[in-house]
């Protein structure tokens, strides 16, 4: 998919809050009909029995001739697709990565389908011939991927949930500073350095919520359960 | 084949649904992957599932096992052994019956079973 039209943005910005009451507000939809949250999220039934959409596995990278891609959704079809290359079930690894797609795709279809929709010009621009409304690649960092990567965070690290967990977890809800953890110099990035250090820091806690260490890091940064330095103490 | 393939693909993805399986739950109860599932829900894969595990799924869904095997393209097992122990003879009836109504082989196969009771019988 060629990149938008320069100096535009295909959807509206939104905040980081916004975008994490629509995480939530799906979650309460999915409880109001009786059905538990469990962890892991259970993701594909948000996607196959609330949402109603079809929901694919299969070789994208073929089918939109495109290397890069993970995922994609068809607004007009209802249809989400992510690649086979992050099947959990050939490539056990890939579980918090499937995982993360989904929820993105997710994010797309809550957060952009109906700006999609009352702008037909940019529907236009993206879906015809049966193209897909967003394709999704890693690292892609536009406004629009951004925001369901955001979302998707959201989803599938709930903030109560994850506050529980945490403080089940270290038995306390403490945030934990950087200083506290073992940091080695594998790389000649310091920051990168450090990621990998938080990252293997909070691996058992991804584990419990089937997301890959990066996304959980991120998510526990986000929340300043995971911080760089502790603040000074007044008392 | 095709066309079958894909009728079967669709009735698997509506029931599936209907019994409020996922995808990657339904898959690893019939121990296959998702995207096999997903090739065999559009009608893209290359071999439909095994009788066993079309088995499985009718059971899950509970459906009528044979009549799936059937649908999916494959046969029972226990017809496949049935055949081979008998390489001649039961082509032959197979053959015989061809074009029998519904009804009129569930009748024969009533006259068979009385038969074979008849046999047992002292």
């Amino acid at each position: 998919m060629s990149p938008p039209p320069s100096g535009r943005h295909r959807v509206p910005f939104l905040h980081e809050k916004r975008i994490e009451r629509e995480a939530d507000l799906l979650l309460a939809e999915w409880t109001a009909k009786g059905n538990p949250v469990a962890l892991p999220i259970p993701l594909d039934d948000l996607v196959e029995l609330h949402l109603e959409l079809t929901y694919e596995v299969e070789d994208l990278r073929e089918r939109l001739k495109d290397l890069g891609v993970l995922g994609a959704i068809w607004f007009d079809e209802n249809i989400i697709r992510i690649d086979t290359t992050l099947d959990p079930r050939e490539h056990p690894s890939m579980l918090g990565r499937f995982n993360f797609t989904l929820a993105h795709e997710i994010g797309h279809w809550r957060l952009h389908r109906a700006h999609l929709r009352a702008n037909p010009d940019e529907a236009m621009l993206f879906e015809t011939n049966a193209e897909p409304a967003f394709v999704c690649r890693d690292g892609d960092k536009r406004p629009e991927e951004w925001q369901a990567d955001a979302f998707a965070g959201c989803l599938l690290m709930p903030r109560p949930r994850l506050r529980e967990a945490w403080a089940e977890w270290r038995g306390a809800d403490d945030p934990l500073a950087l200083t506290d953890l073992d940091v080695r110099a594998v790389h000649a990035d310091r920051k990168l350095n450090e990621n990998l250090a938080m990252e293997q820091f909070c691996r058992p806690l991804a584990e419990r919520f089937a997301v890959s260490a990066p996304a959980m890091r991120i998510r526990l940064q986000a929340m300043e359960l995971l911080v760089r330095e502790l603040e000074p103490r007044l008392f | 084949m095709g066309q079958r393939k894909a009728h079967f693909g669709t009735m698997l993805r509506q029931r599936r649904l209907a019994k409020g399986y996922s995808l990657r739950k339904f898959a690893e109860l019939v121990d296959v992957s998702p995207t096999y599932l997903s090739l065999v829900e559009t009608g893209k894969a290359e071999y439909p599932p095994s009788a066993e595990r079309v088995r499985v799924m009718a059971e899950l869904l509970g459906e009528d096992p044979d009549q799936w095997t059937a649908l999916a393209g494959r046969m029972p097992e226990d017809v496949k052994g049935i055949i081979l122990n008998e390489p001649e003879a039961m082509p032959a009836l197979l053959r015989a019956a061809r074009g029998m109504s519904a009804d009129q082989l569930r009748e024969l196969t009533k006259q068979i079973e009385r038969k074979n009771q008849e046999g047992k019988e002292p």
